[in-house]
């Protein structure tokens, strides 16, 4: 017998995630939906002996089809064929998390099950809701939550293989409209009677979706009755918005919300109002225009405190292990080219970008804590007014912080930015965002080169990096068609992360980074190795990687760098931890690459390898998320932009006299 | 006394019956499930020289950017 499966829907914050974890413990898988980018969760849980296949859908708002989010939830529900499907909602925003709820109703879904999640912050702001009476009214289980405690999860279990075995009799309530309406309802539902489509989904939420225009349903309805039908449909609603003087879904919308609050009624009361919010009370503090910039640039601080103070130290030391394990081991390998092979490319390489997990992990880290806090999207209020000068949405500053770490589920991140063109460009100057890959490059030179002022240093190359990146945007927006500035986004309540949430957050955060290592770099390592001794060993001028480099070599001389910068930089391009890898495979070893370079090189080196290309992961995201075209535009873009820079930096350079 | 303005013009404290929206279908429909649909009673928090307008709206706390919130028509209450 298949397993059976339960999907997790609901707006975003609300929990999902922590209900996830509860039910599944560690037994979990990350992966994509097919076809997209969006991030997929699977994990079982077992029950008396029977497993059951858990799902966290993406969150959202409602179900219409704006992104790709809403689109990937419900294709799910509509065509998944979920066991079971737990709705989580947050019982501090009941009348808002409603709306999503009674769209899943309407789709006629009679298997769901109501995760009435953070009952101890509701109860906290004395908002008191009688689940039992709330199942009775909805016509749905419901089950109140502290998920982040881990409070009422056996009873969700327990209801979950209840519903899934079909011993609960559910009576989803679903809301009646004004007559007006229902009268449409009833005359598309006619109009589609007898097509295969009625078969496949509820006529009545195919006429309420066609009522509020939903573009995929059109499609749809296009493809069973043709243009023709579609048109006829069509032509009917606007004559009865015509004559009604109101457009369908702002009845529609108005009237859910009326219900919703009807509803309430029978099940919540509110207790004692209490004083001002602490959130509201923060607020008036974080997302003020002139305090608000200082904690901001505070808060980055010590983010950037945090990840070097801890990670250099731990970096150090397993760069320095790894070294010894390499010099220990040589002296056991009697065949030269199996040596030349290990040591230097294996342990060499991949050991080299192992040892920058604690730095990506302590960045992971930080930025879940800001992400759970609720933080975020204050930063987001913050930068919408700045951004948006120069192209950029408020949001933008979620992928542009998100970059740190990795470009390429930051750009996947800009897919939260509903308005196209506002995603465009800010997917177009993420790549200039040096990711931890490239933290690895710029604290390893940093330190080599400007062991006193290496975070001074480092910073530097970031404010660069930050700088090109938004006048790019700046520059990029003239170009890129369309209206944009629709920002809405909500202010989730402040709180303290639970700490185990966030280590597994981080942790597998950090493995993905550490699986690339693992493979891509892995393939890189060796292609160097190999490169770099065949046909014949490198320093001979004979090496296919010496051939490949002095093709560049004169170009980079623009620039103050020589033939084996070329030959990093192109392996870069697989990874831009590749760049240190490969000067460790062709120098050796630290002290060579410290010798052989002064800090302005090693200065124009960090710039160059921050700015100088996507990776190959990155152009593949860029790809996924827009079109080749667009991919290889932002590629030609920085490739130019790298070039004008280092060759700057190199000239200004000597010109005040860095040049020894 | 039962003014419309858009909901950019209503000061902290103060609060609005959304009332309709001077935007398209698409517009719309991104607003709705964020608690923004026309009857909705909501109030200003705070509000910016530039930046976005926070409001309270269906228990929840909503950043609306200056460009959206001059296209919320509501009745001050
Ligand atoms: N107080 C409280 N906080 C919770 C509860 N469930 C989740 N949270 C917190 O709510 C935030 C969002 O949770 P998350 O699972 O990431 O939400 P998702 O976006 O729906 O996946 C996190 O900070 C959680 O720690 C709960 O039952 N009570
Ligand atoms: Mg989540």
């Amino acid at each position: 017998m298949a397993m059976k499966v339960v999907a997790l829907a609901g707006n975003p914050n609300v929990g999902k995630t922590t209900i996830f974890n509860a039910l599944t413990g560690m037994k979990q898988h990350v992966g994509n939906w097919p076809g997209v980018t969006v991030e997929k969760k699977e994990g079982v849980f077992e029950y008396n002996g029977e497993r059951f296949l858990v799902v966290d859908l993406p969150g959202t708002y409602s179900l219409t089809a704006h992104s790709i989010d809403e689109l990937v939830a419900r294709n799910f529900l509509l065509n998944g064929n979920p066991d079971v499907v737990v709705n989580v909602v947050d019982a501090t925003s009941i009348l808002r998390n409603l709306y999503l709820t009674l769209e899943i109703f309407e789709m006629g879904l009679k298997n769901v099950v109501i995760a009435l999640n953070k009952i101890d912050l509701a109860e906290k702001k004395g908002i008191k809701i009688d689940a039992k009476k709330m199942s009775k009214v909805l016509g749905v289980p419901v089950v109140p939550l502290d998920a982040k405690d881990g409070i009422g999860m056996k009873d969700l279990k327990d209801v979950i293989v209840a519903v899934a075995h079909g011993e609960v009799e559910e009576t989803p309530i679903i809301p009646t409209y004004e007559p007006a309406v229902e009268r449409e309802i009833e005359h598309i539902s006619k109009c589609l009677e007898g097509t295969k489509l009625v078969s496949k989904y509820p006529v009545r939420w195919l006429a309420l979706k066609l009522l509020q225009r939903d573009e995929e349903v059109m499609k749809l309805v296009e493809r069973h009755l043709g243009q023709e039908g579609l048109d006829r449909v069509m032509t009917h609603i606007n004559e009865v918005e015509e004559r009604y003087g109101k457009a369908m879904d702002l009845v529609i919308a108005g009237q859910k919300y009326e219900f919703i609050d009807g509803l309430t009624h029978e099940f919540m009361s509110y207790g004692r109002a209490g004083g001002e919010p602490f959130t509201d009370q923060l607020d008036r503090l974080l997302v003020h225009p002139v305090y608000g910039f200082i904690v901001m640039a505070i808060v980055f601080y010590f983010v950037f405190k945090f990840i070097f103070v801890f990670g250099l130290p731990i970096q150090n030391w397993l760069a320095e292990a790894f070294t010894d394990f390499g010099n220990w081991l040589a002296p056991h390998i009697a065949n030269e080219a199996l040596r030349g092979l290990l040591v230097d490319g294996i342990i060499g390489g991949v050991g080299m970008v192992l040892s920058f997990f604690p730095l990506v992990f302590l960045l992971f880290l930080a930025l879940s804590f800001l992400e759970d806090l609720g933080y975020m999207a204050r930063i987001a209020v913050l930068m919408e007014g700045i951004l948006r000068k120069f192209g950029l949405p408020g949001k933008a500053v979620i992928p542009l912080i998100l970059g740190l770490g990795c470009n390429v589920p930051a750009v996947m991140a800009t897919r939260t930015i509903e308005d196209e063109k506002d995603r465009l460009v800010t997917m177009f100057v993420n790549p200039f965002v040096p990711c931890s890959a490239r933290l690895s490059v710029i604290s390893f030179l940093a330190g080599l080169f400007f062991p006193k002022e290496s975070a001074l240093v480092a910073a530097s190359i970031y404010a660069l990096a930050f700088t090109v990146a938004i006048l790019s945007a700046w520059l990029v927006s003239h170009f890129v068609k369309g209206e944009s500035g629709l920002f809405v986004i909500e202010l989730p309540e402040y709180l303290v992360p639970s700490g185990k949430a966030l280590l597994l957050h981080s942790w597998e955060r950090s493995k993905e980074f550490v699986r690339k290592a693992g493979t891509v770099i892995l393939v890189g390592a060796l292609l160097i190795w190999y490169l770099s001794n065949y046909p014949v060993p490198i320093g001979t001028g004979g090496s296919y990687a010496e051939k490949l480099g002095h093709l560049f070599g004169p170009y980079m001389g623009l620039m103050g760098l020589d033939w084996k910068a070329a030959v990093s930089l192109l392996f870069g391009i697989i990874a831009k931890e590749n760049v240190i890898s490969t000067y460790g495979v062709l120098y050796g070893t630290a002290a060579a690459i410290r010798s052989a370079m002064t800090p302005l090189q090693a200065y124009v080196l960090m710039a160059v390898t921050t700015l100088y290309i996507p990776c190959i992961a990155t152009i593949g995201a860029i790809r996924a998320e827009s079109n080749w075209k667009w991919a290889a535009l932002a590629t030609a873009y920085m490739i130019t932009v790298a070039s004008i820079v280092g060759i700057l930096i190199w000239h200004v350079g000597l010109l005040l006299g860095w040049g020894a | 006394m039962n003014m419309i303005v858009p909901l950019s013009e209503l000061r902290p404290g103060e609060s609005g019956v959304v009332i309709n929206f001077q935007g398209g279908p698409n517009f719309r429909s991104k607003l709705y499930p964020m608690g923004l649909a026309p009857g909705v009673i909501i109030r200003v928090l705070d509000r910016f020289q530039f930046g976005p307008v926070i409001i309270e709206a269906g228990g929840t706390r909503l950043a609306v950017g200056k460009n959206m919130a001059d296209k919320i028509l509501v009745r001050k209450l």
